[in-house]
């Protein structure tokens, strides 16, 4: 039981909201959570598709929009059956560009069975499930200290990780290591292409000042035609606009191949004796290889082969109930694109990168937790993920809730 | 501690700032981009595919441009290509089934000659027919139905009327300069398919109002139907050249598209009257039967009547079959409703359109008119400008 808990208590710094494991204590869990925000300006313009050049995007990774937004609501429902069952279940909406993407979503919906303390505890789960190899690709809007996912997950992995999979994992007191095989639903992977895995390790160590923790993942994926749901995919049409507004159709190209993506990340923070500030440092890096054919409807296909590398570091300090940090992300893409139709291809694709421009965003972030449970944030953010430049402001409102026990201490991993 | 934090700290910094790649995207386009011959396109319309025995020439042009307005090409010096094939009409020729040389009825509506060279298959219904110069043998020396005229007994003579005019020794010897008598012994004949296929695969419009941006508000309106979910027109004239039969060099694949768009059903069974039932003539296939190529849709607005047959007036009423889901006919031999035929696209259904937005589509399809293809003295009849 004791290494059990200090499973739980290891996952808690990493995966605040998204992994969940309820707690003999407490069996019976829910939680609800909202990130909502409102922005100065859009990414893009109502009409126009969020594509960062050199790139092949897709999944949720849609972009900021003005005015209110709702970044993420989630509802989430654990269950504790038996000394080694459980089962957790979570709901959630997500932002999204259109109507048509804005539905409620079944984000987990799985079991698990932890065992063998002897030898472990080894952790088995298996259902739909975010992928937990890299912690911040799981973590949702209300987790993080800025309202915007990293730009290597919204480019590398769609943003959002749900899939239907399987994991198993060991650990010991300072160490965990698992395995997570997916049946290929979720981006960069399609489920035609075969399944998809990924590999994770992950070291901690603490003493009464100090929290690290560092890690590395590896991921492998295929896909085969597989499109940008965000914008295509299936019927290709003008996008309707008002008179006088140029919209042009989203070019209905597809990718099938392998990608392979390599992570390492690292989380140090320091607090004081007194617990009243602290002061830490997030990262995470993220190398991404393809290789494969991109290919359209009407017979066109080149051949593609992709190294791209990014990361993002962001430190921050805490003192009292604010924290201030600054988020900083690159992104270097080096993209071959061989075949008769390399020229039109690259364009459709977003793959073409004619004047080598390198994305990369800035954030200045302030969270003030007001209470307990609610918090507001205010950022400001340099975006220079597209060619022009832009400046935008956000101020929004994060709230996490235990709905029951209301008090509980269930933990949101 | 400290260690551990600078160490990582430094590792991401020579990660980002050291020893990172700049961004990049090489294009390698294998050569797809050039052409010996001046195509004049506008950058997005990719050159189209030229056989390796017959690439194209300026040359070849001009001489394929003389033989195609010339009436010595056919049995009784009656009619030449440009017969059936108008340059005012986008190259066809404003009646509903053409007659040939001998008289002959043709069963096929004449079809326009406009960006042929970016066509998959040549003819309405033929899917073997992957070339401009295989399909160029048939309006010459076919004889089911006899267009030209051209046989074994006639074409001796014929080529040696084309060999006594010195324009033709000029123009042939520029044309294949490779070649010591090219208007001479077995290569003439096979000299002027290639050059009558240079100069029509030659033929290109990409210079309408919609090419422009120049489109009316009707237009507009009715660009956004023909794209819409409704009428769901743009999934069989798809892309540039308003055809889903379209290939170029950057294709790499592409499959045969051939459709029945329910303009005959007289039986019941989805049958066209013969000898016009497309695709099926080839391949005997019952459900290839009435299947044709989808038309690139082009300078239609000029190329009255329309479908296979020309049986079919107006864009207008184009449209209104369509919106039908099949054409419906109510007396006569083919009598029979295209609506409920069991081998027709799965695209054509019916769908309800008020007289305003027929007009908006006919006005979207007169947008695709290129005023200057069909006034270009490059395509014009040159034995009129000769002294």
């Amino acid at each position: 039981m004791k290494r059990y808990f200090t499973l739980f208590t290891l996952f808690l710094p990493l995966y605040v909201h998204a992994h969940y494991i309820p707690s003999l204590d407490e069996p019976l869990t829910i939680s609800a959570s909202l990130a909502a925000t409102w922005r100065s300006d859009n990414v893009v313009g109502e009409y126009d598709y969020w594509q960062i050049p050199g790139t092949l995007m897709g999944g949720d990774a849609w972009p900021a929009e003005e005015g209110v937004q709702i970044d993420e609501m989630n509802l989430g429902l654990g269950v504790r059956i038996d000394q080694n069952l459980y089962g957790v279940l979570e709901v959630g909406i997500h932002a999204s560009g259109d109507e048509e993407h804005s539905s409620v979503g079944l984000e987990h919906a799985y079991l698990g069975y932890a065992c063998c303390e002897d030898t472990g505890p080894w952790v088995i789960e298996f259902g739909r499930m975010t992928a937990i190899f890299s912690p911040n690709l799981s973590a949702h809007s209300s987790d993080r200290l800025s309202s915007e996912a990293p730009l290597i997950e919204d480019v590398f992995f769609g943003r959002n990780f749900h899939d239907d999979g399987a994991r198993f994992m060991w650990h010991s007191d300072s160490q965990i290591t698992g395995v997570e095989i997916w049946k290929g639903d979720a981006f960069p992977a399609t489920s035609s292409g075969g399944y998809a895995w990924d590999i994770f390790t992950r070291h901690m160590w603490q003493n009464d000042n100090l929290n690290i923790t560092t890690g590395a993942w590896m991921y492998r994926s295929s896909a085969e035609t597989r499109s940008d749901h965000r914008y295509g995919g299936s019927h290709q049409h003008t996008p309707v606009a008002p008179p006088g507004t140029t919209v042009s159709t989203f070019p209905d190209t597809r990718f099938t191949g392998d990608t392979d993506v390599y992570g390492f990340h690292a989380d140090l923070a320091y607090t004081n004796d007194s617990k009243k500030w602290k002061v830490g440092v997030k990262t995470e890096l993220m190398e991404m290889q393809m290789e494969g054919k991109l290919h359209d409807s009407v017979g066109r296909v080149v051949n593609v082969d992709a190294e791209q590398l990014g990361a993002w570091v962001q430190p921050y300090i805490s003192w009292s109930v604010h924290t201030f940090g600054v988020r900083a992300e690159w992104l270097t893409t080096d993209n071959d694109i061989v075949g008769a139709a390399a020229s039109q291809l690259s364009v459709d694709t977003g793959m073409a990168n004619p004047t080598g421009h390198e994305p990369s965003r800035y954030s200045a972030i302030w969270l003030w937790q007001l209470r307990e449970n609610l918090a507001i944030r205010t950022e400001v953010i340099e975006d220079k993920t597209l060619l022009d430049d832009q400046l935008r402001f956000a101020v929004g409102v994060v709230w996490k809730q235990a709905l029951w026990p209301f008090n509980g201490k269930g933990h949101h991993h | 501690m400290r260690l551990n934090v600078s160490a990582l700290s430094l590792l991401t910094f020579i990660l980002l700032s050291g020893c990172v790649p700049e961004s990049q995207t090489t294009i390698d386009d294998q050569g797809a981009r050039e052409s010996l011959y001046d195509w004049g396109l506008p950058d997005a319309i990719p050159l189209p595919r030229e056989p390796e025995d017959n690439p194209m020439t300026e040359e070849k042009f001009q001489l394929g441009r003389h033989l195609f307005y010339d009436k010595r090409l056919s049995t009784n010096g009656s009619i030449s290509c440009s017969s059936c094939h108008h340059q005012d009409k986008a190259f066809s020729d404003g009646v509903a089934r053409a007659t040939g040389a001998t008289g002959e009825v043709h069963p096929r509506n004449s079809q326009s000659l406009v960006n042929v060279a970016w066509y998959q298959t040549l003819t309405w219904g033929n899917p073997s027919l992957g070339t401009i110069e295989k399909q160029i043998m048939l309006p010459l020396f076919g004889d089911d139905p006899v267009e030209h005229g051209l046989n074994e007994a006639n074409s001796e003579q014929i080529m040696r009327n084309i060999q006594s005019d010195p324009v033709y020794a000029e123009l042939f010897a520029s044309a294949f300069p490779e070649q010591e008598e090219p208007l001479l012994g077995d290569l003439a004949w096979d000299n002027t398919i290639k050059a009558l296929a240079s100069f029509v695969r030659g033929l290109v419009s990409f210079d309408s109002p919609y090419d422009r941006g120049e489109l009316t508000e009707s237009a507009k309106r009715g660009e956004a139907l023909f794209n819409g979910e409704r009428l769901e027109c743009f999934h069989c004239h798809a892309g540039y050249n308003f055809s889903d039969a379209t290939i170029d060099r950057e294709t790499t694949f592409s499959e045969l598209d051939f459709h029945n768009t329910g303009l005959y059903n007289i039986d019941g069974l989805g049958a066209y009257p013969a000898p016009n039932t497309g695709r099926h003539e080839v391949t005997g296939k019952p459900e290839h039967m009435g299947q044709f190529r989808a038309q690139s849709l082009r300078n239609v607005a000029l190329s009255a009547p329309y479908n296979h047959d020309g049986s079919v007036e107006t864009l207008e009423d184009v449209v209104r079959n369509y919106a039908r889901g099949g054409r419906l006919i109510s007396s006569g031999e083919n009598i029979g409703d295209g609506r409920i035929s069991p081998v027709k696209d799965g695209f054509i259904v019916s769908f309800q359109i008020t007289d305003e937005e027929v007009e908006d589509v006919v006005a979207f399809l007169e947008s695709l008119t290129d005023t200057s293809f069909v006034t270009n003295p490059r395509f014009s009849n040159p034995w009129l400008d000769a002294p």
